[in-house]
């Protein structure tokens, strides 16, 4: 299974049918308020029932991912930002060690390669630095068992992703 | 302009482990402070509170390895106030794994909101285990890390220190499996169903 997670509209090709793009611009997603109910409460289930409860289990059941976001402060800008914090029921409370650092349990959560595109203009090198560190952590925290960054200014999100998705059909 | 302003930028700031940091802050700052925490709808107004204020604390969590969006979003809208080029931003971080370095690359994003804001960047404390260290004998070393921190930006010097529990990751790991297995306990649920592969099931 396939994932292109974005946070603005992109007019794709057509996608091979294991293939889901979801506009997150589209959709209906709150904060994760902290409240640790999807994991010491109702284990693996988010107690907001808005539409990321539709988009988590996605994401933990693709091998391949493409994420698409604006880059705000060298991080996610808020609509990936927000979606991705939301995702922690795919992770349990208790902590492992991942290449000697304590980190999250996952559950069932494929192993995945992923492409993460940020995209902004006058993208600085010390952000688009920081943006890669990020992913980088992410990596480990989210299951990527490779990753990919790229670093774009808006006007060449479209093509970049068309790319992406045709090599995946290739 | 004078004064330390303490920004809560928790999601659940109310009752978040970052209040109970930012109120031993309070407590061992010389200086003049006030809490605050960020609300949906409280932007503005704090945006033009700050402007009283020589320093601004950012007291948050780390979430998915990065600045909550509760913060971003405030953060977005006091770069478009903009604050005074005066005003001095330091932060106080806290993650709940036990290596407070995983906290680096949030510091190092709060200080590109600091460029890219026209405001200076000030001290840092980046906190590991702390979900659960101020209930441990350990709080002792947080409360001396934040005086410090305190006493750092009282007189406008720029230090950065990290703090977590001194114990061997294994300790960690039993000792963390515990306080997760117990704070489930109260809701009712075992280990067990804690711990279950399912998602959304």
């Amino acid at each position: 299974m396939r994932l292109i997670l974005s946070d603005r509209p992109l007019p794709l090709p057509e996608l091979s049918s294991d293939t889901t793009f979801v506009d997150l611009s589209g959709l209906k997603i709150a904060n994760c308020v902290g409240c640790f109910g999807c994991w010491t409460k109702t284990p693996g289930r988010c107690v907001i029932r808005d539409d990321a409860v539709k988009i988590y289990p996605l994401i933990a059941a693709s091998d391949r991912v493409l994420y698409v976001s604006r880059i705000r402060y060298g991080g996610y800008d808020e609509p990936m930002k927000t979606m991705l914090e939301r995702a922690i029921p795919v992770q349990q409370a208790f902590i492992r060690l991942v290449n000697g650092e304590t980190h999250h349990l996952q559950r069932r959560v494929v192993p995945k390669q992923a492409v993460v595109m940020g995209y902004g203009e006058e993208i600085s090198s010390a952000e688009e630095a920081v943006f890669r560190r990020l992913v980088a952590r992410n990596a480990l925290n989210m299951n990527f068992s490779e990753f990919r960054v790229e670093v774009m200014p808006e006007a060449a999100v479209e093509d970049a992703v068309r790319r992406e998705a045709a090599a995946w059909l290739g | 302009m004078a004064g330390i302003m303490i920004l809560n930028g928790s999601p659940r700031a109310p009752r978040s482990n970052s209040k109970k940091y930012a109120a031993l802050f309070a407590q061992a700052c010389p200086a003049e402070t006030v809490y605050r925490e960020i609300t949906r709808g409280n932007h503005g107004t704090l945006c033009r509170e700050i402007e009283g204020f020589s320093d601004l604390l950012l007291v948050f969590p780390l979430y998915a390895d990065g600045i909550p969006v509760t913060l971003l979003r405030f953060l977005k809208a006091l770069e478009a106030a903009p604050p005074s080029p005066r005003l001095t931003v330091s932060m106080m971080v806290n993650c709940g794994f036990l290596e407070p370095g995983q906290n680096d690359t949030v510091v190092e994003m709060i200080r590109l909101f600091c460029e890219k804001s026209g405001c200076r960047f000030g001290s840092v404390l980046e906190i590991g285990s702390g979900e659960a260290i101020l209930e441990t004998p350990f709080a002792g070393m947080v409360r001396r890390k934040i005086g410090k921190l305190a006493d750092s930006i009282a007189r406008g010097t720029r230090r950065s220190w990290k703090v977590t529990m001194p114990l061997p990751k294994r300790w960690f790991i039993r000792a963390s499996t515990a306080y997760w297995e117990s704070y489930g306990k109260r809701n009712g649920v075992t280990k067990e169903q804690m711990a279950t592969m399912e998602i959304e099931k």
